[in-house]
């Protein structure tokens, strides 16, 4: 049994629900958008028109980017208020502005048929057949979801500086250079949930502010078209401001595995020198690896390619070598009771790995010639972020209504959603893969008339798979809503450990 | 076989025994060690697997240079037929007809927003590839070995029309 309870302060719950309740209800709709494109690239959707097709991609991917920036920054602040004090009602000012934001997004794309894409990449918001007012209000919707992650990444950075001795303590530099004096004088290092909330704070102010820079950029050139931006300088910020927040996410949900799978198993994950190093790695190399989506504009200096070349592959090495390596070491031969809680934590783990080895592959420069903008690229960031981070939230939400329902799904209804999420996931990411290996594009409104019929078929497979692993979510969802309902009838007062209350 | 499914041979496999690690560890908690921490040993391996991985990085680094898609001063500098392309909303205008093995550098720009340049072989294989951007030129060096029909597409998204941004031409023969 784990001496680390899973629950926080009443404020941290709280927050914590808002961020997470709200980031959730947002992937659901998403993935009826994606799932919507798929169909219409499988021909099964002919009421979809081109100019539908790509405002709902615009939308689908800057909806979910910020569902799983919500669920992450609840989740990370829901166990940071375990050790610090934050304020409450900022957070909430942040996920309001990011919700409002959403918002501002949906009208923008679906009343507005805004369709530059999540990665509106100048010039092309001015350069479309929407009208100049859903750019406008696009392009300002993104501004507050960038002012939202950089409130909450203040507040983050301010509480772990402010509780753990300011940069130096939090880094623990000291544990690091000066172990047998820091160890010796009683010291202890942060919790291994503090470094990837350090790195949530240094990262996500840096490309937060970035983000706001271009957004600024893009408005002033949308209300006066004289200004003119130079269009690599604007895509370095794209992809630079883009790739950070893509990489925070996995980041901020990775933190739960530092407490849920100890949890679940029973044992106690340890802040080591290796795990305060490997994050100072990740905390540079998160802004440096972006280059690798600039492979193919050859004007942009290759010495930038190279870097960003050996940063994505060092950036691995702390994800395998420590944090999942280490998680691996806790489960094995561990008491670890499966309830669906460390089920789709563990496989979070799997497609955060999984999705890391395509990631590499298509980081490689002469691989990248073959894969760039083919369904590869969709295919490894859905299966970090569906079978990685979206695993890591769920996963994270039933260990806590596990904890307090005192209750674990049965076995059979157990295997019944695994089979289907899973299931389902793998022939819905197996279709991208496979098209991305032929060299289908990416991005395409329908695959028939382009010539590339073999793009249509894989379509096909991938929305069936895509629909059976959203029917396993529903189940999933029908389990949450009894275990909570069990949990406001009979558990009222204080949680249970895991591992007691399942045996 | 094409590169790209090479790849994705390499990936399948890498991906196969990630999985088949994961699932040998969750079996093992079958039989619990009673021990209350993770097992010791398992620092040694990961000492080890720490090595592997960086020399097998710094391999697949090394061993790759020599195949990147971009040109040197040096090589930008080698006897090459000079084809402009420029891409537009949504078509490119460039040549229907381009020689066999003789060594051509396309210079690749936009007239309007970010395109993608993508050259697709006789069997529809995704040979060589750069970035069309208003402003700038990309220079793509391309040797055709084999006669037939050609395909450019689009691969970056450009407006509502990107999917059916494609142009064909031939390579060898009579134009």
């Amino acid at each position: 049994m784990s001496d680390e309870p899973l629950e926080s302060t009443t404020s941290g719950r709280r927050v914590m629900k808002l961020y997470v309740y709200s980031g959730l209800i947002i992937v659901a709709l998403m993935m009826l958008a994606g799932i919507t494109m798929r169909a219409e690239q499988a021909g099964w959707a002919s009421g979809v028109s081109a100019g539908l097709f790509y405002a709902l991609l615009t939308l689908h991917g800057a909806g979910m980017i910020v569902g799983l920036l919500l669920c992450g920054m609840g989740a990370l602040w829901y166990l940071m208020c375990r050790h610090i004090h934050m304020s409450a009602p900022l957070a909430a000012l942040a996920c309001i502005l990011q919700v409002v934001g959403v918002i501002g997004i949906v009208i923008a794309t679906l009343f507005g048929g805004f369709a530059a894409l999540y990665t509106f990449l100048d010039p092309l918001p001015y350069h479309g057949t929407w009208p100049d007012w859903s750019t406008g209000l696009f392009l300002i919707s993104m501004g507050l979801v960038c002012a939202g992650w950089v409130i909450w990444s203040l507040q983050m950075l301010g509480g772990v500086m402010r509780a753990y001795g300011g940069l130096r303590g939090a880094m623990g530099w000291d544990f690091v250079f000066f172990h047998k004096s820091f160890t010796a004088a009683g010291r202890h290092p942060p919790p291994p949930e503090a470094f990837p909330a350090l790195l949530s704070g240094i990262d996500g102010i840096i490309a937060g502010m970035a983000g706001m820079v271009l957004m600024v950029a893009l408005i002033v050139r949308w209300l006066d078209p004289r200004v003119k931006i130079d269009p690599l300088w604007a895509k370095n910020l794209t992809y630079f401001f883009g790739h950070t927040i893509a990489n925070v996410i996995i980041y901020m949900l990775a933190a739960t595995i530092y407490v849920g799978i100890p949890y679940a198993a029973g044992r106690k994950y340890h802040t080591s020198i290796v795990l305060a190093i490997a994050w100072w790695t990740s905390t540079t190399l998160t802004m440096t690896n972006y280059f690798h989506h600039m492979y193919m504009d050859f004007a942009q200096p290759h010495a930038m390619s190279f870097f960003g070349e050996w940063s994505s592959y060092m950036s691995s090495l702390p994800v395998v070598v420590v944090t999942v390596f280490s998680a691996l070491m806790i489960v094995w031969r561990s008491r670890t009771r499966w309830g669906l809680g460390a089920i789709f934590m563990y496989s979070g783990m799997v497609g955060w790995v999984v999705g890391g080895i395509a990631a590499e592959i298509d980081a490689t420069i002469p691989f990248n010639t073959h894969l760039h903008n083919t369904l590869w690229v969709p295919a490894h960031f859905h299966t970090y972020l569906l079978g990685g981070c979206l695993l890591f939230a769920v996963g994270w939400v039933f260990l806590l209504l596990e904890s307090r329902s005192r209750r674990r799904t049965s076995m059979f209804f157990r295997w019944v959603i695994c089979t289907l999420v899973f299931g389902g996931m793998a022939v819905f990411l197996a279709g991208f893969y496979a098209a991305g290996a032929m060299g289908v594009p990416r991005r395409y409104a329908g695959y028939i008339f382009t010539g590339m019929p073999i793009g249509q078929l894989f379509a096909q497979i991938a929305t069936i798979g895509a629909a059976v692993m959203i029917i396993g979510f529903i189940l999933l969802f029908i389990e949450g809503l009894w275990l909570r309902l069990h949990r406001l009838t009979a558990m009222p007062s204080s949680p249970q450990p895991l591992v007691e209350s399942i045996s | 076989m094409s590169d790209s499914l090479q790849l994705l041979i390499l990936f399948v496999i890498l991906a196969i025994i990630a999985i088949a690690i994961f699932v040998v560890i969750a079996l093992s908690t079958g039989r619990p060690s009673g021990e209350s921490s993770e097992p010791p040993g398992g620092y040694v391996i990961r000492r080890r697997w720490f090595l592997v991985l960086i020399l097998v990085l710094f391999a697949c680094f090394f061993t790759t240079i020599p195949f990147v898609p971009y040109e040197t001063a040096a090589m930008a500098l080698q006897p090459a037929l000079r084809v402009p392309v420029v891409a537009h909303q949504y078509f490119f205008d460039m040549p229907s007809h381009l020689p066999l093995n003789r060594r051509i550098m396309f210079e690749v720009t936009s007239d309007d927003v970010n395109h993608g340049f993508a050259i697709y072989g006789p069997r529809d294989h995704l040979i060589a590839q750069t970035q069309a951007m208003p402003d700038y030129v990309n220079y793509l060096a391309v040797t055709f070995h084999r006669p037939g029909k050609y395909k450019v597409r689009c691969l970056e998204f450009c407006g509502p029309g990107h999917f059916a941004m494609d142009k064909a031409f031939t390579v060898g023969g009579a134009p």
